[in-house]
């Protein structure tokens, strides 16, 4: 797995690619959760992730836990449709602005 | 494709990777469709990260993890075994719809896992065998081709 961290006009940029599991997601969330900042947005851009796991649930839920506690919102971009799947039937889903494109994953937190 | 029908790997996280790409390459060859192969790595992946961190390390044991394939002409069918501490995870708690519709501030996050790995495969085992667990994942194959 691999993250690449950016911040534009104060808004948090995650790329990440590869697979979050068991091994992946500590280093998610201790990369994913400081880069939130005070504002509690970040937009994640998931189209190169093949793979998420529970333990990538539950990195979602500590950032969306993070994000509701600062008013903020989180945008996933690019989820393939087997993840949209895991997220939809096990009830994330809705909880998160889910978007085709990296424009408008920044512009769902405007 | 070549498709081997056994790994063994030691029972820790960085095993997982492995483990994952030989349930991909078993899909592969039983010919699984995109999404059952997807579920079906999840169900395993789950059940194997539950044996790393519950069987093994919290138990400060050491030891392996077998995974094996057989491919029947209807089903794929993958087993665990491992020597860790002994543990059926059929009698987890499983949320419940009703669990799963509650909004992320105030749910429990505990048994997501069992509950992917049962919604995963059509068969889900457990046996305890001569002092090791084994977990049985069953898939069906579609043969109408």
């Amino acid at each position: 797995m691999q993250i690449d961290i950016s911040v534009e006009n104060e808004l948090a940029v995650a790329v990440i690619s590869g697979e979050i599991d068991g091994k992946t997601a500590p280093q998610a969330q201790s990369e994913l959760l400081p880069a939130m900042g005070s504002c509690g947005k970040i937009v994640i851009e998931m189209s190169g992730v093949t793979y998420l796991s529970s333990a990538g649930l539950r990195t979602l839920l500590l950032l969306y836990r993070q994000a509701v506690a600062k008013n903020g919102k989180i945008a996933l971009v690019g989820l393939s449709e087997e993840i949209k799947d895991v997220m939809s039937m096990t009830g994330f889903l809705k909880f998160f602005a889910v978007e085709n494109t990296l424009e408008d994953g920044k512009r769902s937190l405007n | 494709m070549e498709c081997d029908n056994r790994l063994n790997v030691a029972a820790n996280l960085d095993s997982l990777g492995a483990i994952g790409q030989f349930i991909k390459d078993a899909a592969e060859c039983a010919g699984l469709d995109k999404r059952a192969a997807y579920n079906l790595r999840l169900a395993v992946d789950e059940i194997a990260t539950n044996i790393v961190m519950h069987g093994y390390e919290e138990a400060s044991l050491n030891g392996n993890i077998e995974v094996s394939k057989e491919i029947r002409e209807d089903a794929l069918i993958i087993t665990l075994e491992d020597s860790g501490v002994a543990f059926d995870p059929r009698t987890m708690n499983m949320p419940t719809e009703e669990d799963l519709s509650v909004p992320l501030e105030d749910r429990a996050i505990g048994g997501l896992g069992i509950y992917l790995t049962v919604n995963g495969v059509d068969r889900f085992d457990y046996e305890r065998v001569n002092n090791h667990n084994r977990n049985i994942f069953e898939v069906k194959r579609n043969t109408i081709n």
